[in-house]
């Protein structure tokens, strides 16, 4: 046996190496889970936003409860002779809320502006803009003019092409404004106007528009 | 024994040390012990999307690492974190120096030096702030990444 003995040691020997070669240390790993904190946002700003600074100024979008307001006198003598009247804006704000470009000439125009962010990038919905209007702006007196006399074209400085949310008329109910893509800011500048397509009694008349962003 | 068996012998015991040689150079190295919040919560680097679009997502995990270095203590060697790829995609991954580790950054599929020179402890232990970088776009369900660490032994 004793001959047998140093090739018992061998091979232990080279068993031993062996496992040497393959575990020199009990080999792990730490894991962590990594899941979308914030998948979706969106924010919507008409005429006077909640913006803090600019996009590319690192600004932070927020709230803001100011209603602008859109209005028009029209002069005595043009009243209903459907000479469209123009209605500027009491909005200051004519630069853009993502770096601050002069977009929107002001008071004629109202800035409209927005993003819609979604951590899925292929193709599928957009977020809706829609603006819910009454049927009438009323007087004091309870007179009325129709919502669909108010009216706005579409545009913005330095843009060419289609808008993203283009001209129309109110209709006196909930309608669709435009879309925003997903992972995109989109933003336009409307001007309205007052269609004054029929002599209306005297006074002065309010209703109001609420504009809502909609992600799927 | 004969001689053409002490000639295999000798030749397997050879292979077998190159072989060890070759593999000890680099090796996994045990982290058991080292820990991390379970969940690292990823948000848009920039909330609201640009013309010019950044869809990163990032977050922050910050892991107590605990390496057992004992088999190469008394030795000098180069440690590094792995990144194996990912399935989502690209990943980025970088963290400030601390304490004995170095500053490093790596992308998924490669590896980054955290130290290097003399293991002079059976243990290392530290704090890895890691930033993590995904494309956000396609961070669409809970993903897990794990890291590993290898040493290269000098």
């Amino acid at each position: 046996m004793n001959h047998r003995h140093p090739r018992r040691q061998a091979a232990r020997a080279l068993a031993t190496l062996a496992c040497a070669c393959a575990f020199p240390g009990s080999a792990l790993a730490f894991t962590t889970t990594i899941t979308a904190g914030n998948p979706r946002a969106i924010y919507l700003q008409l005429g006077v936003g909640g913006f803090t600074g600019t996009y590319t100024g690192g600004g932070t979008p927020g709230n803001n409860t100011t209603v602008n307001l859109v209005s028009v006198t029209v002069p005595a003598g043009a009243v209903g002779s459907g000479a469209p009247q123009a209605m500027p804006t009491n909005s200051t704000v004519g630069g853009s809320s993502y770096d601050g470009f002069v977009f929107c000439n002001t008071p004629a125009q109202l800035y409209i502006g927005g993003f819609y962010r979604f951590n899925n990038n292929t193709a599928g919905a957009a977020a809706t803009l829609t603006a819910t209007s009454p049927a009438n702006l009323t007087s004091a007196a309870g007179d009325t003019i129709p919502f669909t006399q108010i009216s706005w074209t579409s545009s913005g400085i330095g843009d060419s092409g289609a808008q993203p949310f283009p001209a129309g008329a109110f209709t006196g109910a909930t309608q669709t404004i435009g879309t925003i893509q997903r992972n995109q800011w989109a933003e336009s500048c409307h001007t309205f106007s007052y269609a004054n397509s029929a002599v209306r009694a005297a006074g002065t008349y309010n209703g109001r528009v609420t504009y809502t962003l909609t992600a799927p | 024994m004969s001689a053409s068996r002490l000639t295999k012998n000798l030749l397997l015991a050879g292979l077998c040390a190159i072989g060890a040689g070759a593999l000890a150079a680099t090796a996994r190295v045990d982290d058991t012990g080292t820990s991390l919040e379970s969940i690292t919560r990823m948000y848009w680097r920039q909330l609201s999307p640009a013309r010019k679009v950044d869809n990163t997502m990032e977050g922050i995990a910050q892991v107590q690492v605990r390496l057992n270095l004992a088999p190469w203590a008394g030795r000098s060697g180069r440690i590094f974190m792995v990144l194996p790829e990912q399935p989502m995609g690209p990943i980025r991954a970088s963290w400030p120096a601390h304490g004995r580790f170095l500053a490093g950054e790596l992308a998924s599929g490669q590896r980054a030096l955290v130290y290097a020179g003399p293991i002079n402890s059976p243990i290392m232990e530290g704090l890895l702030v890691l930033k993590l970088e995904v494309d956000g776009t396609r961070l669409q369900s809970i993903q897990r990444l794990n890291f590993h660490f290898e040493i290269d032994v000098d």
